[in-house]
């Protein structure tokens, strides 16, 4: 069960590194 | 309080850890940088640092900082460790490959005789990282040497990390800024770093604390009892339940090192130590040769499997050799005259092998100790419960309301999976029960 809790802090830690990556992206984008 | 002072800190760890892992990439859109590409190639570049970002972060959470694994305990930080190089190893090779589908004359980089250092270093990075995983996913099948892996793993972990930096600083771009430049360098000196403590500075640290061993017991179960006593210094204070790594044959600076429970109670004063450790064929069998007299290192305690949390009654629940951790619970708590009722769940193959069954009889006078026996191999006549742990051995032995115990649970992977599933079916709630897997490296 704290393993399966482990596993769910990998997957919130990879969704928020994906979008942070996109917004990323997108901030230069806007820069033009 | 001590429960909800934990997931302070543990949520506190976590925003720092994408701190780290997102920071140094927000920094390269400060002060001046090169024009902008297109969004995927942008992208590309954007899970490339994170991915490297999250790369030099294990090195930090293998370090054995106890406070930062106290909060979730080191067999989760280690299952953290493992998951998350599967996300960085996604991202590293995700960047190269979406580069090849926005911009396809890049596949030419691929030819490492032909292509720019900087291109030779990515290449080297991903197929070290590739490599790393491949070894730590597979180790047992693909007959490696526990000691052999470890030293590899380093090694690995340190060409892909150092090569990957390399590859960005000879990309320049945005690392064309010195202070960029410098902040990234910076970084993967840091990571390093925190490897050399850990390899370096530590095993300087526990040189001069060495233990001595001061008796060899043999206990039931082909199990041995080190008794380890500090040589010259005051030795450390743990809590029962916790553990340390141990190094029995070389020094401390030797690559591996293994983990194990103490199973003396932690109420001694005098620095003395005992671990409990099952002859599983592998180093372990030499365990009952260790001449007494012998120096020995231990790096601890680690560990946040231990009691302390308010209960009405402790439930310890062990399979096999997970009895050590248990043990060092019981002891300390006949040490502090504790009253409240223990309940130990003990599953064994057959009565023979029960390690520690004579003292646990003995304990009963000091405690209000049940021992529960659970032999999955028993002899002719045996009248007490057999097979493997259930919910309904469970109910046959504890007292209602489950949810008011504090169990632990110690034992082999795929016991613990069927007990912490079987408290689930009690509807007793994850946080009434702690659970350590000793398999964790």
């Amino acid at each position: 069960m704290r393993r399966l809790f482990a596993d769910r802090l990998v997957l919130v830690t990879g969704v928020i590194v994906m979008l942070m990556s996109i917004a990323f992206a997108l901030l230069r984008m806007a820069e033009g | 309080m001590l429960l909800h002072t934990y997931n302070v800190r543990g949520a506190a760890w976590l925003i720092l850890y994408l701190f780290f892992v997102l920071a140094p990439l927000f920094a390269l859109l400060t002060g001046l940088h090169p024009p902008a590409r297109d969004f995927w190639t942008e992208f590309s570049a954007a899970i490339g640092y994170a991915g490297l970002a999250i790369m030099g972060l294990q090195f930090g959470l293998t370090a054995r900082f106890r406070y930062v694994t106290e909060p979730w305990g080191e067999d989760v930080i280690y299952h953290f460790h493992r998951q998350i190089s599967l996300l960085a190893v996604g991202l590293v090779v995700a960047h190269p490959i979406i580069l090849f589908i926005e911009r396809p004359g890049l596949i030419a980089l691929l030819n490492s005789i032909r292509a720019p250092w900087r291109a030779r270093f990515a290449a080297v990075s991903v197929y070290s990282l590739i490599a790393l995983v491949v070894m730590a996913l597979w180790r047992v099948k693909l007959k490696i040497k526990y000691e052999t892996w470890h030293l590899t793993h380093i090694l690995l972990a340190i060409i892909a990390v150092t090569a990957g930096v390399l590859h960005m600083v000879g990309w320049g771009f945005y690392l064309t800024d010195d202070r960029k430049r410098a902040l990234w360098i910076g970084l993967t000196v840091f990571w390093i770093g925190l490897l050399l403590y850990v390899r370096i500075a530590k095993p300087l640290f526990l040189l001069r604390r060495p233990y001595r061993i001061s008796e060899v017991r043999k206990e039931r179960g082909d199990t041995s009892t080190l008794v380890m006593q500090p040589d010259g210094h005051p030795g450390f204070r743990f809590r029962p339940g916790q553990f340390a790594w141990l190094t029995v044959w070389g020094s401390p600076f030797k690559i591996t090192a293994h983990p194990f429970s103490f199973s003396s109670s932690a109420a001694a004063t005098d620095g003395r130590v005992e671990m409990t450790i099952r002859n599983l064929g592998d180093f372990t069998s030499e365990i009952h040769q260790v001449p007494v007299g012998k120096r020995v290192y231990l790096d601890g305690p680690y560990g946040a499997f231990t009691i302390g949390h308010p209960a009405d009654m402790h439930v310890l629940i062990a399979g096999g050799i997970g009895i050590t951790p248990m043990m060092s619970m019981i002891r300390t708590l006949a040490d502090r005259r504790d009253t409240r009722p223990v309940v130990l769940l003990y599953g064994s193959e057959d009565w023979e092998s029960i390690t520690f069954r004579e003292e646990l009889e003995a304990l009963k006078a000091r405690l209000d100790l049940t021992v529960i026996y659970v032999l999955t191999n028993p002899s002719e006549g045996w009248t007490g419960e057999r097979g493997f742990m259930t919910a309904e051995v469970f109910k046959r032995h504890l007292p209602q309301p489950y949810a008011e115990h504090e169990y632990f649970i110690c034992g082999p992977n795929v016991m613990m999976d069927a007990i912490e599933k079987a408290l689930g079916e009690m509807h007793v709630p994850m946080s009434k029960y702690h659970s350590e897997r000793y398999s964790f490296v």
